[in-house]
C-alpha cells in the first residue's frame, strides 16, 4: 500500500518521499551517569506492540523538516 | 504407492488445558523447534499455536533462496548445518522438500563490492564452505543474459558464486514438519492466536489465546515478524523492527536460470521455481509495521532492475506481487535467547529475510535450548545481550543510522 | 473460413485483412481483429497444451482469464492472444508443445492423471535421495510454457510513464462506469476513466436487446460519444488497471494508440476518489472435461460472433444459469447459429416472460433445473451430456460447441487489492463488499445488477456520491437524490446461482476447477483429505489459482466447492487473496524510459577530455583514473614528488549559522567545536549512537555563530537529515545549508602545489602566512573568491579551492595553465585512495564498518570525553566501549617481501581462526613495500606482532602470506610535509 504522511508544512505525501524516524521516545537521556545498558537500550530496544505509536518522519524529498505524527503499524495509516 | 492414498499430513488435536512446551508461530521455525523437541529429546506434551494457518508468515511468503555464503564465520557454520538438513529431513520426514542445488551467484558492482566478496569467499573456504569470486564473463556462464556493457547504472564488476546453496520448496518444508511433529505427537492448533502471556513469580505460566487460556511450563515465541509484538505482551523491549519486504513472480516459463542470483546495488534476488516462475525479491519498506502491504513502488523499481540486469526480462511480465514482514535486527543477525527475565520463555527471532534457509536447524538447537534449559554453544554468538554491549556480530559491515533498522 | 456479417456491434473491418502466419502456415484476419479471433475465425481450435496434463485447450475467455490462449507472438513468448490486437505479418506459435498442437509428444500424460494427484510430487522421487537430482531435472524439464532468450532483446519500442492527478478514477468503461464520469464530471470534479478495451461500453457494445426504444449497442454508442465530449472526463482505453494501492493511488498500464501498436505506458494516477464498475465474467460451471476445446464462456461465443463476426460453431449447446446465458443464447440464434438446447441450472427466476417467448418462438429446447455433465470428444467436442440438478437420467446431445457457465462472478479483483471488505451474497452468488475503503464506490453489474436501466443508474448515483463526498461542489444536494431514488424505483440485484454440484467424476474424467494448473475437483479433495482444507492452503498446495489468469477462474469456486466439501455454509467461503497487478504489465513497460539519475561534477567534460575513467560513486559519475592504467603509478608519483589535482567537487558543502549553530555541532561532532576558530580547519568526525563512524571532515569558524563545514561526498545528502534529527527535540535555532552543489571544489596537491598556487592568485599563501590547516578567502585569477583550504588528506601540501560551480571550470584551465611549466596533471578517486592509505587516513566504510568505534579506528583522540552536556551522539557507546576486550581495531601492516601479495578482502588469521581482515592494501612504489590497512583483534593489535594472512577466492586455492602490525601512518608518520 503506497500510503501517504501529512508533512506539516506541505500537506499529503507519498511515503516515499520522507525518511522514518523511529518511535517517538523523548529527548535525549542525560549523559551524566547513564550506564551503558541504559544507553544501548534507548537507541535500540523498543516496544512494538501492534498498535498506533508516535513517530518521526522527515520530508527529505520535499521541505527537509522533521515532524511527529502518529500511525498504525498494523494498517500503514495516519491516525489523528 | 502412499502418494495416491491421500492421508492428512498432520492430524487434527484436541486443545489440551496445559501443555509442557507451548510454542507461538506456525512457521518453519516454530515448527522445527517442535519437531525436535518430540523427536530428539521426547518430550511428548508440545503444542504449536497457530493465528491464521500454518505458514502464514514468512514461511509461505518467502523466496525460498538457501545459501550459507554468511559475513562470519559463526554465521557460516549455523547456515551451513541448516544446508546440509534439507536432504537429511526430506528423508526423515518423507517429504519431498524440493531442494534445488542450483548454487547462488552475488553480483557485485562495485570495487569495494568485490573486496566484499573477495573476504566472503576467504571466509567460506576456509571453514570448507565452497565460494568462488567470479569475473564478469564467468558471470554470465552462470548466469546467461546478464548485461556485462557499461550501460548499466552499476556495471557488472564480478560475483560470488555458492555452489552448495538453492532452493527449497517453502511450502513444502512447513507442511513436512507439521506432518513429522504431528506424527510425534505434537498438537497443531490454527487459528489459535495468542493475546497475553501469563506468568507468576518470574517464571511463564501460559498463555491466553482466541481459543481460551493453555497453561505450559515452557513457552518459546517464534512467531517470525510478530515476535516484537509478542514480546511486548510482557513488556520485553527487543532491537527488532519488523518490516515489510516484498516479493514477485513474473508468468511461467521454461527453465532457462539455472542459478539463483543477487544483487546488492539493485536490491534484487531472484531465481526461477520448479514451476518455470521467475520468482524475484525487492528492499524493504523503511517503517515498522505488521501488514502484509504490497506497493506499487516496488513493482516497478523491480522492473527497473531486472532489465537493467538482464534486458531479455523486457520480455516477461509480472503475475503477482505479495509482501511478508522481515524482522530486521541492527546486526542482521538473530536472536535466539532464553535469558529474558521470565524463567521457561524462549525468544528466536530476528531472523529478517534468512529466516527460511536457517529454519529447522534453528528449530534443532532452539528446541535443545528449551529442552535442557541450557544454550548450545553454537547459539553463543546470538544473545540478545550482544546489542547492549555493543558487540555486534558482523553479518553486515552496513551502520544504522539512528537505531532503528534504517 | 466464412465469416459473420453482425452489423453495426461487429469491430472488425472486412475490407482490410491482414496477414499472419500461425505454425508457419498462412492465415488472415481482418483490422479489428485479436490474435484469438483471427485464428479462431481461420478455423483453429487447439490454441495451446496445459501445463501438466498436455490436454488440448482451445478459446475459452476473451480477457485473458485463462492462459489457454498464451502463445509465442513474433518470438514473444507467453503473449495472451485473447488481449492481443492483430497485426499484419505476425508470426505466432503455440506453447508447451512439439508442432502441432492437435498432436502432442507429451499428450499421453493425461491418462496418468491418477498417478498425479494434488501435490504428488511432495511423495515421490526423494528416495533414494540420490536420484531427486536426476528426476528433478526431469521435473524441471516440464515445467514453464512459453520460452525465453536469455540472449535475445524484446519490446524494444517506445515505453513512456504518464502521472496523473483526479478527483475521481472510473474503472470500467461499461454503462455503469461512462454514467459515473458523466455525472461526476457534470459536478465539476476532474474524471480519468480507464477502459480496458479498446473502447468504451462494456458489454453494452455487443447487445442488440432494446433499451427504451434502441438496441443496447446504440445506447452505449451514445453514452460512448457524451463521455468523450465531456469536458472534464478524460477517458483511457486499452488501459487495464493493475491495482488500487493505498489512499486511492490507481495504477495499470495502457497498450498501443491508433497510431503505435508499439506504444506502452505505465501510469498511475493519484485520485481523491474512486468508482469500481468492473463488470462481471462467467463463473465456470465444473464438470467433466469442461476443459475441452470448443468449451466456452457465454461472452466469449458471444463476443466471437456480434464483434469479430466469427461464427462460434455450427451447433450450439448452452448451460447457463443466468438470463444473460439466454439472452446469447436467443442472439445467437438470430444471428443465424443453431442452438442445440439451453439449459438453465435455475429452476425459476430468469426475468420475465418474454425470454420463453422468445425461446418459443425460435423453438428452442430449454431445461430449466438442468447442466451439462460431460463433454465429449477428445481434441474438440463433439457433444455433450446433459443431467437434471436433481438426479434421474442424463442425456447426450451433438454439438461442436458448449456455452457453459454456473452464472457471472462479479470481477473483485480491483475491489479486493484496494481491500474493500467482501462477503459471500448468497442472494446474487457473488462477493460483494460489505465495507469500502474510505472514497472507494462501486457501480454496475458486478453488485449483481442485471437490468441495463439499474446499471446506468447505480453509475449516477456513484458520480453523485463521489461528488458529494469530494466536498460538495454540487450544484444543489437534491441533484444528488434524485438518481439515488429513481435507482430504487428500478429493479434490484438479480438472483445468482449456487453452487452446482459437480456430477460423480468418471475414470478419467477430469472436471477443471483451474485452467493453468490443471487443477481438479479431484484435486480438491485430495487437498482437504491432506489437511489443506481452506481455500489459501489448497491454493498452495495443488496450485489453484497460481497461474497467468490467477484467481478469476478458480477464485469463487474453489471457496464454494471447498465450503461444500466440508460441509459449511456457503457464505463461509473466503476466496484467497487477490494479488496484483491485475492484468499483467511487461517488465518494459513498467520500467519505462529507464532514466538513471546522477549527477556530474562541473569539471566533467574536462576530465572526460583528459582521459578520465568514469565511475558512479554514489549519487556522482567521478574520474576513478585517466589514461589505461588502472592501478595509477604515475598520477600517484606526480602527486608525491610534483603536483596533481584532484575534482573533488561532490564534497559535502555546508554553512551552519544561527544562534544554536555551536549546539549543533557540538551534538553531532565528537571533539569540542567551541574550538572552531576563522581561518583554522578543524578535523573532526560524526558517530551514530553506537560510536560508529558516520562521517569526517572539517569545520571553520566564520564569524559569530556562523561556520562552514565539509563532509564526505556520501553523506553530503544525509546530513540536514541528520543535524536536524539529532537536534529534533532541542528547539534550537540555526540554519543549515547544502552548498555541495553550488560549490565546486578541485584540490591542488604535491610538493609543487604552493608554486602553482602562487601563480594564480596574489595572496600570501607562503608557509608563514598561510599554514598548515589554515582557511583564507583569497582571489584566484582575475577575481574568482575562493575559499582555500590547506588539508592534507593525500599526504602532501595541499590546498582546496572552493568556489562557485560555475566558476569552476575557468579556476581549472587557470590551475592547469598555472601548473603546465610543472607538469601538473589530473589524479583520481583510485590514486587519492592510495595516497590517502599509505599516510594512514581512513575512508568511512572501507576502514570502519558496523563492528568498530570511533576509538576502535584510533580516532579516539578527537574526541572530548569530559564533555557530557552537548550529550554528544555516540559518546556514551565510545565510553562503554573504551576498554572492552576482543573488539577490532585498526592497524596499519607491512607485507613480508617475497610474500604473495593479499588484496582488500584478505583474512587475518590464527591458525584456523580468523581475527581480521585487510580493508586496503597496495605495493606502494613510495614506501617500495606492500602496505595494508586492516582490521583486527585487539589481541593481535600490536606493533611488531607477525599475523597470518590468507585469501581463497575459490575452493582449493589459498595464498597465503604474513606481514607485520605496525602504525597505519606508513606515509610520512610526522606530518612534516604537510606542513611544509
Ligand atoms: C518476501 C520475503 C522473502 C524472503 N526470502 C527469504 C529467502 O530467500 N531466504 C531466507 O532464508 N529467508 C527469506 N525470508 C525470510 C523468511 O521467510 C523468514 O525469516 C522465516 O519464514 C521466518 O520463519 P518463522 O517461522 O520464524 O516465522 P513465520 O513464518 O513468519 O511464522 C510466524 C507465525 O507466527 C504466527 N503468529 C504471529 N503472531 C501470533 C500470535 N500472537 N499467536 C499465534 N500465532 C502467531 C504467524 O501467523 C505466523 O504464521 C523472506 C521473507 C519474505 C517476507
Ligand atoms: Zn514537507
Amino acid at each position: 500500500m503506497t500510503f501517504r504522511l501529512t508533512c506539516p508544512v506541505c500537506g499529503k505525501r507519498d511515503v516515499y518521499e520522507f525518511t522514518f524516524g523511529g518511535q517517538e521516545r523523548g529527548p535525549r537521556p542525560e549523559q551524566d551517569g547513564l550506564s551503558a545498558e541504559e544507553h544501548f537500550r534507548w537507541t535500540q530496544f523498543r516496544l512494538i506492540p501492534n498498535e498506533p505509536q508516535e513517530e518521526w518522519w522527515y520530508h527529505g524529498q520535499g521541505c527537509g523538516v522533521w515532524f511527529r505524527t502518529t500511525r498504525d503499524p498494523g494498517t500503514n495509516r495516519e491516525v489523528r | 504407492m502412499s502418494w495416491l492414498r491421500p492421508r492428512r499430513l498432520w492430524r487434527p488435536a484436541p486443545l489440551e488445558r496445559h501443555y509442557e512446551f507451548v510454542i507461538i508461530g506456525g512457521g518453519i521455525h516454530g515448527l522445527a523447534t517442535a519437531y525436535y523437541l518430540a523427536r530428539t529429546h521426547g518430550i511428548e506434551s508440545v503444542a504449536v499455536l497457530e493465528s491464521h494457518y500454518i505458514g502464514f508468515g514468512g514461511s509461505g511468503r518467502n523466496t525460498a533462496i538457501v545459501r550459507a555464503n554468511q559475513r562470519t564465520v559463526e554465521n557460516v557454520r549455523l547456515y551451513e548445518e541448516g544446508l546440509k538438513l534439507w536432504p537429511v529431513l526430506t528423508d526423515e520426514l518423507d517429504f519431498n522438500l524440493m531442494f534445488f542445488n542450483c548454487g547462488t551467484l552475488n553480483l557485485g558492482h562495485s570495487e569495494a563490492a568485490m573486496n566484499g566478496i573477495r573476504m566472503l569467499a576467504s571466509t567460506h573456504n576456509l571453514v570448507g564452505v565452497k565460494s568462488e569470486v567470479l569475473d564478469p564473463q564467468q558471470c554470465a556462464e552462470v548466469i546467461p543474459g546478464l548485461d556485462l556493457s557499461d550501460r548499466p547504472a552499476f556495471p557488472i564488476h564480478g560475483g560470488l558464486y555458492h555452489p552448495p546453496g538453492g532452493i527449497v520448496r517453502h511450502d513444502a518444508v512447513v507442511w513436512g514438519l507439521a506432518k513429522g511433529a504431528s506424527a510425534r505427537g505434537v498438537h497443531i492448533h490454527q487459528g489459535c492466536e495468542v493475546q497475553g502471556i501469563d506468568t507468576s513469580d518470574g517464571r511463564v505460566t501460559g498463555v491466553r489465546t482466541s481459543l481460551g487460556s493453555i497453561g505450559c511450563d515452557r513457552l518459546g515465541i517464534m512467531a517470525g515478524g510478530y515476535g516484537s509484538a509478542v514480546a511486548a505482551m510482557l513488556g520485553i523491549e527487543l532491537p527488532i523492527h519488523p518490516l515489510t519486504i516484498q516479493a514477485m513472480v513474473t508468468h511461467p516459463f521454461k527453465p532457462f536460470l539455472h542459478t539463483a542470483f543477487s544483487s546488492g546495488a539493485y536490491h534484487v534476488y531472484a531465481n526461477q521455481t520448479l514451476k518455470g516462475e521467475i520468482a524475484t525479491g525487492a528492499h524493504m519498506d523503511p517503517q515498522v509495521n505488521y501488514t502484509n502491504d504490497a506497493t506499487a513502488y516496488y513493482l516497478k523499481h523491480q522492473a527497473e532492475a531486472l532489465v537493467e540486469l538482464m534486458p531479455a526480462l523486457r520480455g516477461v511480465r509480472f503475475m503477482r506481487i505479495w509482501s511478508g514482514l522481515a524482522d530486521m535486527t541492527p546486526d542482521m543477525a538473530p536472536i535466539m535467547e532464553g535469558e529474558l527475565g521470565y524463567e521457561g520463555l524462549y525468544l528466536d527471532a530476528g531472523w529478517g529475510y534468512f529466516g527460511f534457509k536457517s529454519g529447522p536447524v534453528a528449530g534443532k538447537y532452539m528446541a535443545q535450548y528449551m529442552a535442557s534449559g541450557e544454550r548450545p554453544e553454537i547459539l553463543a554468538p546470538f544473545r540478545l545481550g550482544r546489542f547492549l554491549e555493543n558487540r555486534y556480530s558482523g553479518e553486515t559491515a552496513a551502520v544504522m543510522k539512528y537505531g532503528h533498522w534504517d | 473460413m466464412s465469416r459473420l456479417r453482425p452489423g453495426e456491434t461487429c469491430r472488425v473491418d472486412f475490407s482490410r485483412p491482414l496477414e499472419f502466419s500461425f505454425l508457419g502456415r498462412e492465415m488472415t484476419g481482418y483490422a479489428g481483429d485479436t490474435v484469438a479471433s483471427a485464428l479462431y475465425g481461420a478455423g483453429v481450435r487447439i490454441f495451446g497444451r496445459s501445463l501438466k496434463y498436455h490436454r488440448p485447450r482451445g478459446l475459452y475467455s476473451m480477457e485473458g482469464e485463462s492462459a489457454n490462449t498464451f502463445m509465442s507472438i513474433d518470438g514473444v513468448p507467453n503473449e495472451c492472444a485473447e488481449t492481443t490486437e492483430l497485426r499484419a505479418g505476425m508470426a505466432i506459435e503455440p506453447q508447451n508443445v512439439r508442432g502441432d498442437p492437435g498432436r502432442d509428444r507429451f499428450g499421453f500424460l493425461d491418462a496418468f492423471d491418477r498417478l498425479m494427484p494434488a501435490g504428488f510430487y511432495y511423495h515421490l522421487f526423494h528416495r533414494p535421495y540420490a536420484l531427486w537430482p536426476l528426476f528433478q531435472s526431469g521435473l524441471r524439464r516440464m515445467a514453464g510454457t512459453g520460452v525465453l532468450d536469455p540472449g535475445a532483446e524484446y519490446r524494444n519500442g517506445v515505453r513512456t510513464e504518464r502521472y496523473l492527478n483526479a478527483d475521481v478514477a472510473v474503472i470500467g468503461g461499461g454503462p455503469a462506469g461512462m454514467a459515473a464520469a458523466l455525472a461526476a464530471g457534470e459536478s465539476g470534479l476532474r474524471v480519468c476513466l480507464f477502459e480496458r478495451r479498446g473502447r468504451l461500453g462494456g458489454q453494452m457494445t455487443w447487445r442488440v436487446r432494446d433499451f427504451e426504444g434502441e438496441p443496447l449497442y446504440r445506447r452505449a454508442g451514445a453514452l460512448a460519444a457524451r463521455v468523450r465530449a465531456a469536458e472534464n472526463v478524460n477517458v483511457f482505453t486499452r488501459s487495464p488497471v493493475t491495482g488500487v494501492w493505498g489512499e486511492n493511488l490507481v495504477t495499470g498500464f495502457a497498450v498501443g494508440t491508433e497510431d503505435d501498436p508499439f506504444r506502452e505506458c505505465h501510469w498511475e494516477c493519484r485520485a481523491t476518489t474512486v468508482v469500481v464498475a468492473a463488470g462481471c465474467m462467467d463463473r465456470p460451471l465444473v464438470f467433466n472435461h469442461n476443459d475441452r476445446p470448443g468449451v466456452m464462456q457465454v461472452g466469449t461465443a458471444w463476443r466471437l460472433a456480434r464483434t469479430y463476426g466469427v461464427r462460434p460453431g455450427k451447433s450450439v449447446a448452452f448451460s447457463v444459469a443466468d438470463d444473460l446465458g439466454l439472452e446469447a443464447a436467443i442472439d445467437l440464434d438470430d444471428m443465424g447459429v443453431r442452438i442445440r438446447f439451453i439449459a438453465d441450472a435455475r429452476e425459476s427466476g430468469q426475468q420475465g416472460p418474454e425470454v420463453f417467448d422468445a425461446l418459443c418462438d425460435r423453438a428452442i429446447p430449454f431445461f430449466p433445473g438442468c447442466a451439462v455433465s460431460r463433454a465429449v470428444g477428445r481434441k474438440r467436442v463433439r457433444g455433450c451430456v446433459l443431467r437434471s440438478l436433481k438426479g434421474g437420467r442424463s442425456r447426450r446431445f451433438r454439438c461442436d460447441l458448449l456455452v457453459a457457465n454456473a452464472g457471472m462472478q462479479p470481477r473483485i479483483g480491483i475491489l479486493a487489492t484496494a481491500k474493500a471488505r467482501l462477503a459471500y451474497c448468497t442472494h446474487t452468488h457473488g462477493y460483494q463488499p460489505t465495507e469500502l475503503p474510505p472514497g472507494v464506490f462501486v457501480a454496475g453489474s458486478m453488485t449483481g445488477l442485471r437490468d441495463p436501466r439499474s446499471i446506468e443508474a447505480s453509475g449516477r448515483v456513484a458520480g453523485y456520491g463521489v461528488a458529494e463526498w469530494c466536498g460538495g461542489r454540487l450544484k444543489s444536494v437534491a441533484g444528488a437524490r434524485a438518481p439515488a431514488r429513481e435507482a430504487e424505483a428500478l429493479p434490484g440485484p438479480g438472483a445468482g446461482c449456487g453452487i452446482i454440484h459437480a456430477p460423480a467424476i468418471g475414470r478419467g474424467a477430469k472436471a477443471f476447477v483451474d485452467l493453468d494448473e490443471d487443477g481438479t475437483y479431484k484435486n480438491v479433495k485430495e487437498s482437504i483429505a491432506r489437511g489443506l482444507d481452506v481455500p489459501e492452503l489448497a491454493k498452495r498446495f495443488a496450485g489453484f489459482g497460481l497461474g497467468p489468469g490467477q484467481y478469476r477462474v478458480a477464485g469463487q469456486n474453489l471457496a464454494m466447492i471447498m465450503a461444500d466439501l466440508r460441509g459449511d455454509p456457503v457464505e463461509t467461503a473466503h476466496p484467497t487473496t487477490v494479488r496484483p497487478p491485475l492484468g499483467a504489465p511487461s517488465l518494459a513497460t513498467l520500467a519505462g524510459p529507464g532514466h538513471d539519475v546522477h549527477k556530474r561534477t562541473p569539471l566533467h567534460s574536462e576530465l572526460a577530455g583528459r582521459g578520465a575513467v568514469f565511475r558512479r560513486a554514489g549519487a556522482w559519475q567521478r574520474a576513478r583514473h585517466f589514461g589505461d592504467d588502472p592501478s595509477c603509478r604515475d598520477e600517484i608519483r606526480n602527486v608525491r614528488t610534483n603536483v596533481g589535482v584532484l575534482d573533488s567537487s561532490p564534497l559535502g558543502k555546508f554553512r551552519i549559522h544561527g544562534p544554536d549553530a555551536l549546539n549543533a555541532l557540538q551534538r553531532v561532532y565528537m571533539s569540542d567545536m567551541s574550538k572552531a576558530r576563522p581561518g583554522r580547519c578543524k578535523y573532526s568526525a560524526m558517530c551514530n549512537d553506537m560510536g560508529q563512524l558516520m562521517d569526517d571532515g572539517v569545520v571553520v569558524a566564520e564569524g559569530p555563530g556562523d561556520y562552514y563545514f565539509t563532509t564526505s561526498s556520501a553523506r553530503a545528502g544525509d546530513t540536514v537529515e541528520w543535524f536536524r534529527f539529532h537536534t529534533r527535540h532541542d528547539d534550537w535555532d540555526y540554519n543549515l545549508v547544502n552548498l555541495t552543489d553550488v560549490l565546486g571544489s578541485l584540490n591542488i596537491a604535491g610538493p609543487n602545489a604552493r608554486r602553482v598556487l602562487e601563480r594564480l592568485t596574489r595572496d600570501n599563501v607562503s608557509n608563514q602566512a598561510f599554514p598548515y590547516l589554515a582557511c583564507r578567502r583569497i582571489t584566484v585569477g582575475d577575481g574568482v573568491e575562493a575559499r582555500c583550504l590547506r588539508l592534507g588528506f593525500v599526504g602532501e601540501l595541499s590546498f582546496e579551492l572552493h568556489a562557485p560551480a560555475s566558476y569552476v571550470p575557468y579556476l581549472w584551465d587557470l590551475v592547469m595553465e598555472a601548473g603546465a611549466d610543472f607538469g601538473i596533471r589530473p589524479f583520481g578517486l583510485e590514486a587519492q585512495n592510495c595516497l590517502r592509505a599509505e599516510k594512514g587516513h581512513v575512508i568511512i566504510g572501507m576502514e570502519s564498518e558496523q563492528r568498530v568505534t570511533l576509538t576502535d579506528i584510533g580516532m579516539g583522540w578527537m574526541w572530548d570525553r569530559e564533555d557530557t552536556v552537548s550529550k554528544k551522539v555516540g559518546a556514551p557507546a565510545l565510553r562503554a566501549c573504551d576498554r572492552q576486550p576482543g573488539r577490532l581495531n585498526l592497524v596499519g601492516l607491512r607485507v613480508e617481501e617475497g610474500a604473495k601479495a593479499p588484496r582488500d578482502g584478505t583474512l587475518v588469521v590464527d591458525g584456523d581462526k580468523i581475527v581480521g581482515y585487510v580493508c586496503t592494501t597496495r605495493s606502494s612504489d613510495t614506501l617500495g613495500w606492500q602496505y595494508g590497512l586492516a582490521l583486527v583483534h585487539r589481541e593481535h593489535a600490536f606493533p611488531g606482532r607477525r599475523i597470518h594472512l590468507c585469501h581463497e577466492e575459490a575452493p582449493g586455492q589459498r595464498v597465503t602470506s604474513t606481514a607485520f602490525v605496525m602504525s597505519p601512518h606508513f606515509y610520512d608518520p610526522r606530518g612534516e610535509r604537510l606542513r611544509s
